[in-house]
């Protein structure tokens, strides 16, 4: 028996070696070691066999079963494994194709550039206030030391709804509005649209934007105004970015400055997009005029502050280079997908 | 204000490179619009006389000339005009020369001969008779021969300028003018200031007796100073003063006109010059026009007057607008003799209106309104009578007409250098805004810390330490301001609540692939025609801009959807296959007409789409995540928009309140914008939806027991809407509803004509137990007959 078991065992050895499926195997395993299979049948037979050559039978037996086994098993997860890469090559894509998504829509341009202003500047405790677009001559004007038949009037042209209703040339009447209402510190930005009568071409709109500036406590000074604006214009233009005051004149502020930053584009040497000058001009601003004060209740002797005037459209076409504003008024999904 | 940089130099000394002088200037407040080198206009042009003349041999007009350069060489130069002389003084264009009408001179042959250059025409060298007289002449322009041969043309003609363009700010009208920009210049670069002659003779006689003034409105005619003078010689002005002229942009006339507008840019201060006899009576009179009356002025054109207009007027009429323009009927003629000259103060307000008002703007008015210096009036006569006597015009008569009553003196003005410092935050010391401020004339003392200034009338923009500090940091330089980081309470600023929301809402919308558009506050006031509304709707109340830019731009929009379409359209014409927009603007809604306070500024949302795949529900599907994030809990109703399909548009309830608007535009109205393809709009009112307080999110336990999931198959009719349905459902299952689930919609064959099938999931579930059979059947029952009652029957 002992020969016929190596017979068995080689036998089934061999044929595991030439299966190819999981089923060959599976029936290989039945015909070997089934309730019906040689190697039960050989067992079926020791009954004939002499007490002290049984045991040794036995487990011969079991050894020879167990090595069947464990060749099945092996060939098994060969085959499974062979089977696994087999599907995996065959489901390889192409992964040039374009990936599935839902579209994105984009916000305005001129609002990014103004949530990028707002972050910048209530993280240095401005808040963010509203004004109404129809104000009256009071708050555009009046209220700030530009009283009627003013020349400075000139300077804008204003689109009138009545007798005393207006367009607001400007969101520096948010800063009366603000300052009748609340009692210094004041730390304000006022986002908003304005108007003035400009025919519409590449450079100018009829309707623009402008985020306005106020500050008012006890000991605000002009180089407070110029280490805010260097602030501002490093997160918005880079951290090498200069600042340059020039004299002006606006009837709220006084001193009034223009305000250059060094030109991104050239670092201050002089290119086309600063026409040479290495500068461009991006707000106007100054400090609060002692009248501007008293006329909202604030004691100029006690309180002073500084106010500026950026305008976003101007700073929106000159970070996406934008070359004609109407673009921006167009909404053309084509423009606007690009932001 | 254009100005002449040699004029310029006539009152202080300027060395530095143009380019250099600017930039200081622009540090010291004086913007610089631009520089034109007037040198540039041509080169290599320069004086040459003819030596000798012979005829061409090869041609019948043409003739060769030997010509004297300058250069110790003949110079052959071969020209087709006729006028041309032996002896002439002539302009040359040499080889390699520019011309100012783009022509470049270069040495050549003309039939055959060498002809070196190019003898000039005045037309060649874009010049008037005004800039040389002769230059029109027909043929080559004779010169005087005034200048040695050789000479480069330009100086001649006085080319050797620069025209520089300060942009003068509104708070200093003292600088409209040469003198005052010269006294900055002398600040800023620390030299001398010159200032012009007023000296003249008088030839006796006297002014009281030929000539009266009378002065009704004092208020709008503070000072009003005359002179006479007599025996005029009208001629042309010397080149020198046409040359400053044609600088600023005025036009050289006559001797006398051109003095006074000489004056006038010299010293800011308009002059007025009438011919004596047409002032009717020999007798002026300031005053206030009579209503209806008129005026001819110079310009020709017939003005009708109004009772607030001031009017220099003789004794029968009015002969002049005061400080605006004069009247024809007055003008200085050529054969005129006697000269009655004005040096006045009008108020600025008065001057304003009337230019606004007659739409006449000029050079005098520009600089009253902006302010003239009372006390400047008889400087400017005195200057103006120099340059009479000076250039030999005529006689000037003794006495002098000054109206006035009583002159400012200059102002005391106190600051102490420690608040100057305080508002700059620098520390200059005292003796250096001292002298500075000195420097500026404005007479200033110092008292240990205090500063005691002088102010002349000429400066009344100067009012307290605000100003003072101004003008000591202009001339100090801003580029001492080094910036500092502001102290105080250290805060994140705070942020509106609307602006949050919109925020939150615009997030929904990008995420859904919409893309934000910005458009204008005004709109065409017929762009509301296209929506069909009925005459009641308040929406046609629009407010009216009274001076709009045009049609296009004339109304505060009281909605968004007519932009919206008009971008839409804009898009689809660009043949943009698809677009999802979105904006967030105001609405304009007037309190009541005639406007007389601020309307309502409503915050508004419009969303607009058209393209494959949109239709009515991709749209509720955008309004109710926007809702959503609202906290808003809302109904949805059929309405009755004009503009919008009568059976695919919705309004969205929110308690009784209409917060929005929404469905598909009306195939007409899309037409009517050009859109030919099915598009979609919602209007939402933001104001109403900020409102809704946001519920605080509480976090429920997730469910322990099973669902049961029952499908419901349904035959109802096709006007049955699935809402009501879903909502029987709802009521029907109670509180063991978890969701209701419409999944399929059905008309057409195997359902009878009139009919639909709807099909339902329902999950129900309980919280605390797993459902039995039995509850599970007396709610299905429940449902099945609560579906009955609303319409539907089970399908088999």
């Amino acid at each position: 028996m002992k020969e016929k078991l190596q017979a068995i065992l080689q036998e089934a050895l061999t044929a595991t070696q030439s299966v190819q499926t999981q089923q060959e195997a599976e029936e290989l395993k039945v015909r070997y070691l089934g309730k019906k299979g040689e190697l039960t049948a050989i067992l079926k037979q020791m009954g004939s066999l002499s007490a002290e050559e049984r045991p040794v039978v036995g487990q011969m037996a079991n050894e020879v079963r167990a090595q069947i086994e464990t060749a099945v098993r092996e060939k098994l997860e060969i085959i499974k494994e062979k089977a696994i890469e087999q599907k995996l090559a065959a489901e390889a894509l192409d992964i040039t194709m374009p990936g599935k998504s839902n579209k994105q829509g984009r916000l305005h341009p001129l609002n990014t550039v103004l949530d990028d202003l707002i972050d910048i500047f209530q993280s240095m405790g401005f808040d963010v206030v509203d004004g109404p677009e129809v104000e009256t001559d009071y708050y555009n004007f009046e209220a700030l030391n530009v009283p009627a038949d003013h020349p400075a009037r000139d300077m804008q042209d204003t689109f009138y709804l009545g007798e005393n209703l207006l367009l607001r040339t400007q969101t520096s009447a948010a800063q009366i509005r603000t300052m009748k209402k609340r009692k210094p510190p004041i730390r304000i930005i006022c986002p908003g649209r304005v108007f003035r009568a400009d025919e519409v071409d590449a450079t100018h709109s009829p309707v623009f934007h402008q985020v306005e500036g106020l500050v008012v406590d006890k000991g605000i000074t002009m180089c407070d105004l110029k280490g805010t604006l260097e602030q501002f214009a490093h997160e918005i233009y880079g951290p090498e970015t200069k600042v340059k005051f020039r004299p002006s004149f606006f009837p709220f502020t006084e001193p009034s400055v223009e305000v250059d930053v060094s030109c991104s584009e050239c670092g201050g040497k002089g290119c086309r997009v600063c026409k040479g000058s290495g500068w461009i001009e991006i707000l106007g601003a100054g400090m609060v005029h002692p009248h501007v004060l008293s006329e909202c209740g604030i004691d100029p002797e006690e309180y002073s502050g500084f106010a500026f005037g950026i305008g976003l459209d101007r700073l929106t076409t000159t970070r996406y280079k934008i070359s004609d504003i109407r673009l921006l008024f167009e909404n053309d999904i084509r423009f606007l997908e690009q932001f | 204000m254009k100005i002449s940089l040699n004029w310029l130099k006539r009152y202080v000394d300027i060395t530095l490179p143009v380019q250099e002088f600017c930039d200081k200037m622009v540090m010291a407040g004086f913007e610089v619009e631009s520089i034109e080198n007037l040198a540039d206009t041509m080169d290599n042009v320069v004086v040459a006389q003819i030596k000798k003349i012979v005829p061409h041999p090869d041609s019948d007009h043409l003739q060769i000339c030997t010509m004297d350069v300058g250069s110790g060489e003949d110079v052959q130069i071969i020209t087709g005009a006729q006028n041309v002389f032996e002896g002439a003084f002539v302009p040359a264009a040499l080889h390699n020369s520019h011309l100012p009408n783009g022509m470049v001179i270069k040495n050549g042959k003309l039939r055959g001969l060498p002809s070196n250059g190019m003898l000039c025409s005045g037309e060649e060298l874009c010049l008037k008779d005004c800039d040389y007289p002769g230059a029109e002449v027909n043929g080559i322009m004779i010169l005087k021969g005034d200048y040695p041969i050789g000479t480069d043309l330009r100086e001649v003609l006085g080319l050797f300028d620069y025209v520089i363009d300060f942009k003068i700010t509104a708070n200093r009208p003292d600088c409209q003018s040469v003198l005052g920009v010269a006294r900055e210049v002398s600040v800023v670069l620390k030299t001398e200031f010159r200032a012009p002659s007023c000296d003249y003779r008088v030839s006796g006689g006297s002014i009281h007796d030929i000539m009266k003034v009378d002065v009704l409105n004092v208020d709008c005619c503070p000072r009003y100073m005359g002179r006479a003078v007599r025996n005029l010689k009208i001629a042309e002005s010397p080149e020198w003063m046409k040359r400053c002229l044609k600088a600023a942009g005025m036009r050289p006339i006559n001797n006398i006109v051109d003095i006074t507008n000489f004056v006038m840019l010299e010293t800011g201060q308009p002059m007025h010059a009438f011919d004596m006899r047409d002032i009717a009576g020999h007798h002026i009179i300031v005053r206030n026009a009579d209503a209806g009356e008129h005026i001819v002025t110079l310009d020709g054109n017939d003005h009708e007057l109004t009772a607030e207009m001031l009017v220099i007027a003789d004794a029968e009429k009015p002969s002049c607008l005061a400080g605006i323009m004069g009247g024809l009927n007055s003008e200085i003629k050529d054969d005129t003799v006697d000269l009655f000259l004005e040096s006045a103060k009008f108020r600025r307000d008065n001057v304003r209106r009337t230019s606004r008002a007659l739409g006449l703007r000029t050079e005098s008015s520009g600089r009253y309104e902006r302010g003239t210096d009372i006390n400047n009036v008889e400087f400017a006569m005195n200057r103006a009578l120099a340059l009479i006597d000076e250039l030999g015009c005529g006689e000037i008569l003794d006495g002098v007409i000054d109206k006035n009553e009583g002159l400012p003196e200059r102002r005391e003005l106190k600051a102490t250098a420690s608040s100057i410092n305080a508002l700059l935050g620098l520390d200059i010391p005292a003796e250096t805004m001292l002298d500075i401020l000195c420097r500026l004339d404005l007479q200033a003392t110092l008292d240990g810390d205090m500063l005691t200034c002088r102010i002349p009338s000429i400066r009344d923009d100067i009012e307290g330490r605000a100003d003072l500090a101004e003008e000591v940091m202009r001339i100090y330089g801003y580029d001492h301001i080094i910036g500092t980081p502001m102290t105080g309470t250290v805060c994140r600023g705070n942020i509106l609540p609307e602006r949050k929301k919109n925020n939150a809402m615009k997030q929904v919308l990008l995420g859904n692939g919409l893309n934000e558009i910005t458009t204008y506050s005004f709109i065409s006031s017929k762009a509301i025609d296209a929506l069909h509304l009925n005459a009641e709707d308040r929406r046609l109340q629009q407010i009216r801009l009274l001076n709009p830019l045009g049609e296009e731009y004339s109304v505060m929009r009281t909605q968004l959807v007519t932009s919206m379409l008009t971008v839409l359209a804009t898009n689809y014409n660009n043949k943009n296959e698809a677009a999802r927009l979105f904006e967030i603007s105001k609405r304009f809604v007037a309190k009541e007409f005639p406007l007389t306070e601020q309307p309502q500024e409503l915050a508004t949302m419009c969303i607009g789409l058209y393209g494959e795949g949109e239709d009515f529900f991709t749209l509720k599907g955008l309004l109710e995540q926007v809702l959503k994030v609202c906290g808003a809990v809302c109904r949805y109703e059929r309405s009755d928009e004009p503009y919008l399909h009568p059976g695919r548009q919705a309004k969205v309830l929110l308690g009784d309140a209409t917060v929005a608007v929404f469905g598909e535009v009306h195939p007409k109205v899309a037409q009517a914008y050009g859109i030919d393809t099915r598009c979609y709009v919602a209007e939402l009112k933001l104001d109403a939806l900020y409102q809704v307080v946001q519920k605080q999110i509480l976090y429920r336990p997730l469910p322990k027991f099973p669902p049961v999931l029952r499908d419901f198959a349904l035959l109802c009719t096709a006007e049955t809407p699935v809402g009501t349905l879903e909502d029987a459902i709802r009521e029907g299952a109670g509180k063991l509803c978890e969701k209701v689930e419409l999944f399929d919609v059905y008309e057409g064959s195997q359902i009878p004509q009139g009919m639909k099938s709807v099909a339902f999931r329902a999950v129900l579930r309980s919280a605390e137990a797993t459902l039995t059979d039995e509850q599970i059947e007396r709610a299905t029952a429940k449902i099945i007959k609560k579906l009955e009652a609303a319409g539907a029957t089970l399908r088999q």
